[in-house]
Parts: C-alpha cells; structure tokens; sequence
C-alpha cells in the first residue's frame, strides 16, 4: 500500500539502490557505557548476551524486503567506533538476529592506544566521517542515503556533515575549520578533505534518523533542520520511512508488531508515537491517516475513533499547517543551509566546555 | 494502566509546570496521560524536555478557565481545558482527571458531568496534609475532608465524608482501619451543635468506621485520626491556618539566619531536620486533593503547583484508579444503607 511521496514500486530495476547506514551502540544494540564496569561488561559480551533496540532487526530487514520487492536493492552497512576485537561476537549478533548487512566497519581503538593518543579514542567524528565518505565513493552514483545512529554522542553533527558534503553544499574550505573546531584527529583531516573533495555533489542523504535513546528533548535537534528526525522507537522512525516512500504500510506495520508482541508495547503507545510524529511536524496529518488506517486494520492500532475525531484532526492540520509555513519546518529536501558555529557553540555550552 | 486527563492550561504555572510534570511521569511510570489544552502551547513546552511520547496524548481544548473567575459561568465554556478534560473521563477516555485550575470550577464541572455514587448526596475535596506520628508505622499523612466543596452541611453528609474518607485511606494510604474523627469545637460528643452532635451520634453507631470521636484544631497535626471530617467552611479555614502556619515558619527561619551570624551557625547544624521537616511540609509531594464522592476520581492541585506536584497528583490519580476506590466508597456506602 502506498504511504509516501515516493513509491518504491515506482522504481524501475535499474534504478541506484538505497544506501542505509546504521551506528551500532545505543542505535542498533542496547549498549551500556555509562560507567567502566558496563563497558567493559560490553566489551566482553557474548553475542547471545547483547541486546538489540526492540524493532530494529525487523525495520532492516523490512527495508531490504520493501527495496527487493520494487525492484530495487537496500545495502545495509553498519559504522561503529567500537573496536574490531568485538566483531566476531558484533557479526554473530546480527546472524541471531536474521539481519541481512553487506558491510561493517570498526575504529581501530587500538592503533590510538599504541600511538597514547588517549584524546582519539573518544574522538569519533573524523573516524565515522572518514568511512561514511569512503563509503559514499565506493557506493554506486546516485544512490539515496538514510542514516541511522542516536543521541549519545555526536551522530546528528557528523551525519550532517556528510550529508551537506555529499550535496555539495559544504566544500573542503568550509568544512575544514568546522573539524579542527572539533579537534578531529590532525592525521585523519588531510585525508578527510580529499575524500570530501571527491565525494562531493550529486549525493542525496533523504534523512538522518537519531534514536533518542537518552530521550533528549527533540528541540534539541531543530538546529540541523527536517532533514534530522529524532525518533523514541523504531515504529516511529519506521512511519517516516513509510511516508517517505522507502517501505510500504505492511513493513510499518510488521515493525510495529514487533514492538507490541516482543517489547510490551501497548497498542495505544503506537498510536501516540504516530500521533507524536505529526504534533512535531515530521509526519503529515494524511500520511499518518492513511498509515493509521492500515495499522488498525492490521491490529497494531487500537480499533475505532470516536465521535468528531475527523474533525478535531482536520483542525490540527490546518493549525500546524499555518505553523509549519511560520516556522519554516517540513520536508527533508527543504533542509536550510545549517549554522555548524551555532550547533558546535550550543554543543560546547551543553558539554560544559569551551571547544 | 489507567489513563489520567490532565488540565494542560491550571494552574499559575500552566502550561509549563504540567506538561513538565506530566512529561516527568512518562519517563518514569507507565501511566498514560491525555494533556488538555492548547495542542500548540503543550506542544512547544514538550518538545524542550525529556518525555516519552508512548505515554502522552493530547486532546486539544482551545479555551482556558481564569483562576479568578467566576466559576458558574466559566464552566459553560464548552471548550475550556478543564470543562473538556472532565468531559474526557465521563466519556470514558479517561480513568481520572487532575487540575490545578480553578478549584470552584473543577468541583462544579465534576458535578456537572459526574455522576455521583449511589448513596452519596453531596461530594466532597478531600486535602491530604502531614502531622505528626503518634505510633509507629502510622502514615504520616492524614485526610481532611470537606475543604470547600460543600460549605454547609448535615449531619447525614458528614457521615458520608466519614465513609469516603475512610475508604480513600484504606486504598490509598494502605491504612487497614482508619482512625476517624469529627473536627469540633470540644471532645465532649454534645459539643458543636445539633449538626455535630448528630453526626457524632451515628458515627459512633457504625461499625465500619473506626471513630475515635472528636477531634479538636491542636488535634489536626498530631497523629490521633487518620481521617478528619468536617464541613467545607470549616476544612477550608483550618487548611489555610496549617499552610499558612507552615509558611510563616519558613519565613522566619530565613529571617533568622539573615539576622546573626551565631543564629546562622546554629541552623547549619539543624540543616538535615529543618530539611526533613521541610520536606514533610511540602505539599508539592503530596499530589494534591481528590475530590470524592463521584464515580470518577478527580485530584485537585494547588494553584500554585510546581512539574513535581503534578506529577505525584497524575500517580496518586493512576494509584487511586488502580486500587478502585470510587467502587470501595460505593461498597461502603452500600454497607450502611
């Protein structure tokens, strides 16, 4: 059933394929580094013992499934900044969970250590940047882009980044003193700026999704524009993905399901996070109408709507309608030029550092 | 878990302070809440904290009820957040339904759109406020009804109040057997007046109450009931005195410590209990006055209620409905018809 502005079936085989990129802790698996104990419990995690962000396995595999059946490909890739000596156990986690990846890239903790660069091992803006843009220049031409990884660190800034790189809106000038602002690693800048000086333009990152696993206030986000979504679970980030064309009403609803049959969700706690997405303007009122529907059709909605709902929710779109035109908030296509001194300033502030 | 409709727009600090609140509570608790209200106002409030949209609905009200208002006419304003926020339990949307607004308005609109329990002929506010101990294991908390929702009453409504805050207790304050008692002017059960002297009459012949018979004022914040009854005028007075009593207090430890450096010194060493009992007579923690008597509960906060307040009002809500206590007050009351 069709959702959103783009029809997948509408694509024809040929057609690029849709590039998913995920980060892998507090985005895919439910890591715990809040305190040495946690991280070093992680680290030495059997595969059996890791624990995935409930929805996630199925809303992969949904994109790989709604790609195949209209006639295009989904390349999943996973960019971590954990160390490689997880992989084994990272890679059987992800054969448990039946998800389907076609690559996976670890920071090489261990080179930092041996150089004492300690400041690096926390660093992992230029390392995630560095591999997105050699990505991008191994990926087929053309190709759409959605972004997946969460509020812990920086993933909003650097998905940014890539992404007004790729477009061709942010050139190697300006983006260098946005990295040294940073502090990105000296020996990976020089290196970063030549893959961005050839990855740049004709790339389209369609939208960064933020799993707010720290459940950081959405406003926070407003500076880096629509293009970011922040999202509380993964039927709603699976919602948007829907009405942005990239999986039918069946994969949202199977993602749901998930979360009602396998993570206690309540069928009153999907309709919220939808009803959720539209307040924030992410969602349009009729994208959500036409998915919620289909989802109560399915039973992962509650069943029914009482008297004058219609009406109460035509009023709500006009209103944020006439919101949306004041405040400039709407489609990802749309996303203004971004301010990096102002989200790098406001980031410094809440960090509780001068960068 | 129940679903509580929160007036969005209550309050001094509204929308603010109760979203916030509310938006504590869905971190936190399963609860499920229905903000009413402006959906533009809440919505701008929710989006610069932390919540968890699972939990959180909006039904959208478009007006708002003044604190200063005169309550009969404002609750013929059909889309007022409080009116809708009443309407939604009615109609069954939701469990309960919690306010900081204007509490005239609050009780009239329970009234309006409430039925009340079989048996009952008037409701009342019930105020929940702290006293002193004076056995071990007994709740620090006692019950004080009416506070304003009937200013006048009789003998037959004070047994009434007797039964429903007697149940309220059991529920909510898990107090097997209540102490009740029938705040008058005198221990001697003649005291007070024919209205009194009645009431205490048939309290003392009903068994399922556990009168301990008049209470007089110097008896409300010491530990000798659990529940105390009286009518809306005289609840209302005395409820004002302790907050006020409270307060004046708190003024003039802080006037002290401005005034001498050895006073100052002196309070450091007290600092950990002028904390607890601070903290005793905070009434943010209490979450607020329910309103008995009606088949649906409605908790009614301060005015001036803080995020904190109104989140521990949204539990008490959730604790009430979960633990059923419209259907107790209903068996009690059945009990002694």
């Amino acid at each position: 059933m069709r959702l959103g502005r783009v029809r997948p079936g509408a694509t024809p085989a040929s057609a690029a394929p849709l590039l998913c990129r995920w980060d892998l802790d507090k985005t895919y698996l439910r890591s715990e580094f809040d305190s040495l104990r946690s991280l070093l419990r992680t680290a030495f995690e059997r595969a059996e013992d890791k624990v995935e962000v409930p929805g996630v396995a199925e809303l992969i595999r949904a994109l790989k499934a709604a790609a195949e059946r209209h006639g295009r490909k989904a390349l999943v890739y996973f960019v971590s900044a954990s160390p490689p000596q997880i992989g084994a156990a990272i890679r059987k986690k992800l054969a448990l969970d039946g998800v389907p990846y076609d690559g996976i890239v670890f920071k090489d903790q261990l080179a930092h250590l041996k150089r004492g660069k300690l400041r690096n091992l926390r660093e992992h803006v230029g390392f995630k940047l560095a591999e997105l843009l050699r990505g991008r220049l191994a990926a087929p031409p053309g190709a759409p882009e959605l972004l997946f990884g969460d509020d812990w660190e920086l993933d909003s800034l650097i998905y940014s980044l890539y992404a007004d790189v790729v477009a061709g809106r942010l050139p190697p000038a300006r983006l260098a003193p946005i990295l040294r602002r940073i502090r990105v690693d000296p020996r990976l800048l020089d290196e970063i700026l030549a893959l961005a000086g050839r990855a740049a333009g004709g790339a389209r990152v369609a939208r960064i999704f933020i799993n707010l696993e720290r459940r950081s206030p959405p406003a926070t986000f407003r500076l880096f524009g629509p293009r970011v979504v922040p999202t509380f679970n993964y039927f709603q980030t699976a919602a948007v993905v829907g009405a942005d064309g990239y999986l039918d009403a069946e994969d949202v609803a199977r993602v749901g399901r998930v979360l009602f049959e396998g993570a206690g969700y309540t069928a009153r706690a999907l309709e919220n996070s939808l009803a959720d997405l539209v307040r924030r303007g992410v969602l349009e009122p009729a994208a959500a109408d036409a998915l919620g529907a289909r989802l109560r059709a399915t039973g992962v909605l509650p069943p029914g709507d009482e008297k004058g709902a219609r009406w109460r929710r035509v009023l709500g779109a006009l209103g944020r309608l006439r919101r949306r035109r004041r405040t400039g908030a709407g489609r990802a296509g749309e996303t203004p030029a971004l301010d990096y001194d102002a989200i790098l300033d406001r980031a410094a502030a809440a960090s509780g550092r001068s960068s | 878990m129940p679903t509580i409709a929160v007036d969005a727009m209550g309050g001094d600090h509204a929308p603010a302070a109760v979203v916030k609140g509310v938006a504590q509570v869905s971190l936190a608790t399963d609860i499920e809440c229905l903000l009413v209200g402006d959906e533009r106002r809440i919505q701008s409030v929710l989006e610069g904290v932390s919540y968890n949209p699972e939990h959180i609905a909006i039904l959208h009200a478009a007006d708002a009820i003044d604190m200063a208002e005169e309550p009969r006419e404002a609750i013929k304003r059909r889309d007022a957040s409080l009116v809708v926020g009443v309407r939604a339990v009615a109609e069954g949307r939701a469990q309960a339904f919690v306010s900081a607004g204007n509490t005239s308005a609050c009780v009239l609109a329970c009234a309006k759109h409430f039925r009340l329990l079989r048996g009952v002929r008037r409701a009342a506010l019930a105020s929940v406020y702290p006293r002193q101990r004076e056995q071990r294991g007994q709740d620090p908390l006692a019950l004080l009804l009416d506070v304003g929702a009937t200013v006048r009453c009789e003998a037959e409504e004070l047994v009434h109040f007797a039964l429903m805050g007697s149940a309220y207790a059991r529920r909510v304050s898990k107090v097997a057997s209540p102490a009740v008692g029938l705040l008058n002017m005198g221990s001697e059960e003649t005291k007070g007046g024919e209205v009194l002297a009645e009431a205490h009459r048939r309290l003392r012949q009903l068994p399922v109450v556990n009168f301990v018979g008049n209470v007089e004022g110097n008896d409300l914040v010491r530990g000798r009931a659990d529940v105390i009854v009286c009518e809306g005028l005289l609840g209302n007075v005395a409820l004002k005195l302790i907050e006020g009593i409270s307060e004046v207090l708190d003024d003039l430890t802080n006037q002290a410590a401005e005034r001498r450096v050895a006073w100052r010194l002196g309070l450091r060493l007290l600092a950990r209990g002028i904390e607890g009992l601070r903290a005793l007579t905070d009434y943010t923690q209490y979450g607020g006055s329910p309103i008995l008597g009606f088949e649906h509960l409605c908790i009614k906060c301060h005015g001036r209620s803080s995020a904190r307040a109104i989140g521990n009002a949204v539990k008490v809500a959730a604790k009430a409905v979960r633990d059923h206590v419209p259907r107790e007050i209903a068996d009690a009351l059945a009990a002694v018809r």
